[in-house]
């Protein structure tokens, strides 16, 4: 395909709002285009201009969403990821984002895709609109207390780092993928959002034995746990008497009088520090 | 395609193999001895499971029941069932993948694979006699989201198989080579095939896949010796024909209306019919360019064999806007129902309706709720659906469907249907798409509950519709059925199961971690040397199980 034709496609293809159609023409207006060999660049040409994410959210409701979901959230059952989770990943950047999206995920059903590269930057552009990153905060907290504070209340059950428990979320880097009021909000309220992998569940046994855990997997015969005494183990469906998933997070509540403000600020600058 | 590009893929199919310039000398000598006389003919196919040795077509007869008479593996002996060898294709597909039934004749399976790999197995050992790869290009359009294969059609000593790239080959089933090859349409614009070819007396039929393009769908006919297209019947009637009426007065629009037909059909040789179901029309959810029914989308058509003319066509969601496709295996039966026999075709459809039609004259029957899909509660006596819910109110099945393109499988004697449900919950957004081609075109999103969501294996009375028994499964699965007359119900789900159940009370009675989803496949089962073997497609594993030899 020739560069016209290219630039031809990129100028038709997004007919949908249009205002975002305009921003569009206008973006191809100004942008040089650039051949695609020279374009392996390190960064996005389009970062600075906001009209970019937009066109690119229409381009991903088109192109992507059939996978990625509307939100770019995801959906798990076809393994395709949650997209604004991926900046979190380490060694992610625009450009490596630029080569997925360009060149497919091999050994995946993720394709190829022959897209202008200006649409490709568009994309990209969209995609770090919709990245979960609470970096950008203010941390506040003290960084030793928190430290202190997270190995009194947090470390039986959350790793950070060499330290800690594994029942509950890994929360390394956390800070970069949940927002402060998130954050906050998942240690008054555990139940307010609990992620795949770490849904609870109580289990009694023919042997009349009740087993507290988290759900790793399952299948119509067997299910597969990570126990309160954090032992990875599994349990055909046919010697359970009961399962019941209707109870609460194995995380307690944290009350005010339990952890303050301050001392939330505390553990949340520390873990912000860990990463 | 101009010859010159016809030639350059001939061309380039015969680059990749060792000897190009042999096998050119020797071409005009393949296809004459694909003429001879060994290898199962169109009456053998015809006797569907008369020969349990052989499995002659996807369903295994033209029937579409999946349904065989072998008993040696029973209600009393198949919880000592146990795989006998493991083919690992060495592909790389994960998710989606192994969709293929493998045909077998002469204690030789043949199977394809997804990206367009096949291979012709041993199927006393798992040993592979040759492997078929083609060389696909890199800017596939659909067959790159979905490069999955349903399986080969087979006549004499030819082989036939679609590709992502939408062309139909012949193959020698000898050593895979190619015998011929023809494009059904360009693939640049969004096309590609993944069905299973049905074989019919001098003719290959089959469908294409691209209803999220601006394509328009169609069913073939070619011969299978020359690969010369005998008829074409488009699924999208052109400006004036009938069903044009159901669409605005756009030629345009008409010749980008989609309703592909990627799944196999079945066949009716007495009344010399062919019954193919269609899927979405274009775009899948944005349905303000398009008013009207938009026939023959989303319908179940009966063609003439020999003409492929239209003869009915019974239409399940009008106006579709959920991308719920109708390719679904049709399946035939002659049952008694109210008192008289009667020539019917079943279908399983992606809305949730499991309907019950005459296939002599594609009078509506029976049309009942599977699932508990709210987009309708029923199905009025003129044989349209009451719709109660587009998608846009949240919470219809989704576009998955209630159930998918897995086959299901017809027990006569207990006149049970078996069939994967899929509990979903989803809502559509419409939003105008642009229209470019080779680009797909939904037109809109959709917001899957991802804390919804699960699946079922049920057996459904076909003279009501009314549920009998249900083995449920954690998630929505895409696992086929197969049954045998010895009271079995064979069925995959998506955690790898691979299960038998008593076809009467439901009961589990043997099961088998596989390892990966079970997606599309249904079982095959056939005899060999006396023993009775049940195959199962995952992941990228082909395994085959038996009883313990004694």
């Amino acid at each position: 395909m020739s560069q016209e034709a290219q630039h031809h496609r990129g100028l038709s293809g997004q007919a949908s709002p249009i205002l975002v159609y305009s921003a569009l023409c206008l973006l191809l207006a100004v942008q040089r285009y650039t051949p695609r060999a020279v374009l392996a660049q390190q960064t996005n040409p389009l970062a600075s201009d906001p009209r970019a994410a937009a066109a690119g959210g229409v381009i991903f409701r088109a192109q992507c969403a059939t996978c990625h979901g509307a939100d770019a959230k995801g959906i798990s059952s076809i393994d395709a990821p949650d997209l604004t989770l991926m900046w979190t990943q380490p060694g992610m950047s625009e450009n490596r984002v630029f080569s997925r999206i360009q060149g497919g995920v091999q050994g995946s059903i993720m394709p190829s895709h022959d897209f202008p590269d200006t649409e490709i930057w568009m994309l990209v552009s969209y995609l770090r609109s919709v990245a979960v990153s609470g970096a950008t905060e203010e941390f506040r907290g003290n960084t030793e207390n928190g430290a202190g504070l997270f190995a009194d209340f947090c470390a039986d059950c959350h790793r950070v780092g060499r330290e800690g428990g594994s029942l509950g979320p890994n929360l390394g880097r956390i800070t970069l993928r949940r927002t402060q009021a998130a954050l906050r909000s998942s240690v008054r309220d555990p139940n307010s959002t609990i992620d795949r992998g770490y849904k609870p569940i109580s289990l009694t046994t023919v042997g009349g034995d009740t087993v507290l855990g988290v759900i790793k997997s399952e299948d119509a015969f067997s299910i597969q746990i990570l126990d309160s005494d954090q032992r990875l183990r599994a349990f055909s469906k046919s010697e359970l008497i009961s399962s019941d998933r209707a109870i609460a997070s194995l995380m307690p509540a944290f009350a005010e009088r339990q952890l303050n403000e301050t001392q939330l600020d505390d553990i949340l600058n520390y873990l912000h520090q860990q990463q | 395609m101009t010859h010159k590009r016809k030639l350059q893929l001939i061309l380039g199919e015969m680059f990749n193999k060792p000897f190009f310039a042999a096998f050119l000398f020797i071409f005009p000598a393949m296809v004459a001895v694909a003429q001879d006389d060994s290898g199962p003919n169109y009456g053998d196919i015809l006797q569907g499971f008369s020969d349990p040795s052989r499995w002659l077509t996807y369903s295994g007869d033209y029937s579409g029941k999946r349904h065989s008479p072998l008993t040696q593996i029973n209600t009393e002996n198949v919880a000592s069932l146990r795989p006998v060898w493991t083919f690992q294709t060495g592909t790389t597909t994960r998710g989606r993948g192994f969709e293929t039934t493998p045909l077998v004749d002469d204690g030789v399976l043949y199977v394809t694979g997804s990206n367009n790999y096949a291979w012709a197995i041993d199927a006393r050992t798992g040993r592979r006699f040759w492997q078929y790869r083609r060389n696909l290009p890199e800017d596939l359009t659909y067959g790159a989201s979905a490069p999955v294969n349903r399986g080969f059609g087979m006549l004499g000593n030819s082989l036939f198989m679609v590709t992502l790239d939408a062309h139909l080959l012949a193959f020698d089933r000898r050593n895979g080579d190619i015998l011929w090859d023809v494009e059904l349409a360009d693939y640049r614009v969004g096309y590609a095939a993944t069905g299973a070819p049905l074989v019919l007396d001098g003719m290959v039929i089959t469908g294409v896949s691209g209803g999220e393009y601006a394509t328009r769908g169609f069913i073939d006919a070619y011969d299978p010796t020359t690969g010369e297209r005998l008829w074409r019947f488009n699924t999208i009637p052109g400006p004036g024909e009938p069903g044009s009426e159901t669409w605005p007065n756009d030629p345009e629009i008409l010749a980008r209306g989609g309703g592909g037909t990627w799944m196999n059909g079945s066949y009716d040789p007495e009344l010399n019919l062919i019954y193919w179901g269609v899927g979405n029309p274009n775009p899948d959810y944005y349905g303000d360019s398009r008013p009207g029914d938009n026939l023959y989308s989303n319908s179940l058509v009966a063609l003439d064999a020999d003409t492929g003319e239209l003869q009915w066509h019974y239409q399940f969601t009008p106006h579709d806007l959920n991308d719920w496709d109708s390719n679904h295996m049709p399946v035939l039966a002659d049952i008694e129902w109210q008192g008289q026999q009667r020539k019917v075709v079943m279908v399983g459809n992606r809305n949730g309706f499991f309907y019950v039609l005459d296939r002599v004259s594609g009078e509506f029957l029976l049309g009942k709720p599977f699932t508990g899909t709210t987009w309708a509660r029923e199905i009025g006596a003129d044989g349209r659906p009451i719709v109660l819910n587009d998608g846009s109110k949240g919470c219809v099945p989704d576009p998955w469907g209630s159930t998918n393109f897995m086959p299901p499988s017809f027990y006569p004697e207990l006149g049970l249907f078996y069939l994967t449900a899929r509990e979903t919950c989803a809502t559509f957004v419409p939003e105008e798409p642009s229209l470019v081609p080779g680009q797909a075109s939904f037109g809109g999103v959709i917001f899957i509950d991802p804390e919804q969501g699960s699946g079922a294996l049920r057996a459904l009375d076909v003279q009501t519709g009314e549920l009998r028994w249900e083995f449920t499964y954690p998630s929505p699965t895409f696992g086929g059925v197969l049954t045998t007359a010895a009271g079995l119900v064979f069925a995959g789900d998506h955690e790898g199961n691979f299960m038998a159940f008593d076809a009467v009370s439901g009961e589990n009675l043997w099961h088998y971690q596989t390892g990966s989803r079970i997606w599309g496949a249904g079982a095959m089962t056939h005899l060999l040397d006396g023993r009775q073997y049940v195959l199962i497609p995952s992941g990228t594993t082909l395994t085959a199980f038996a009883l313990p030899e004694r």
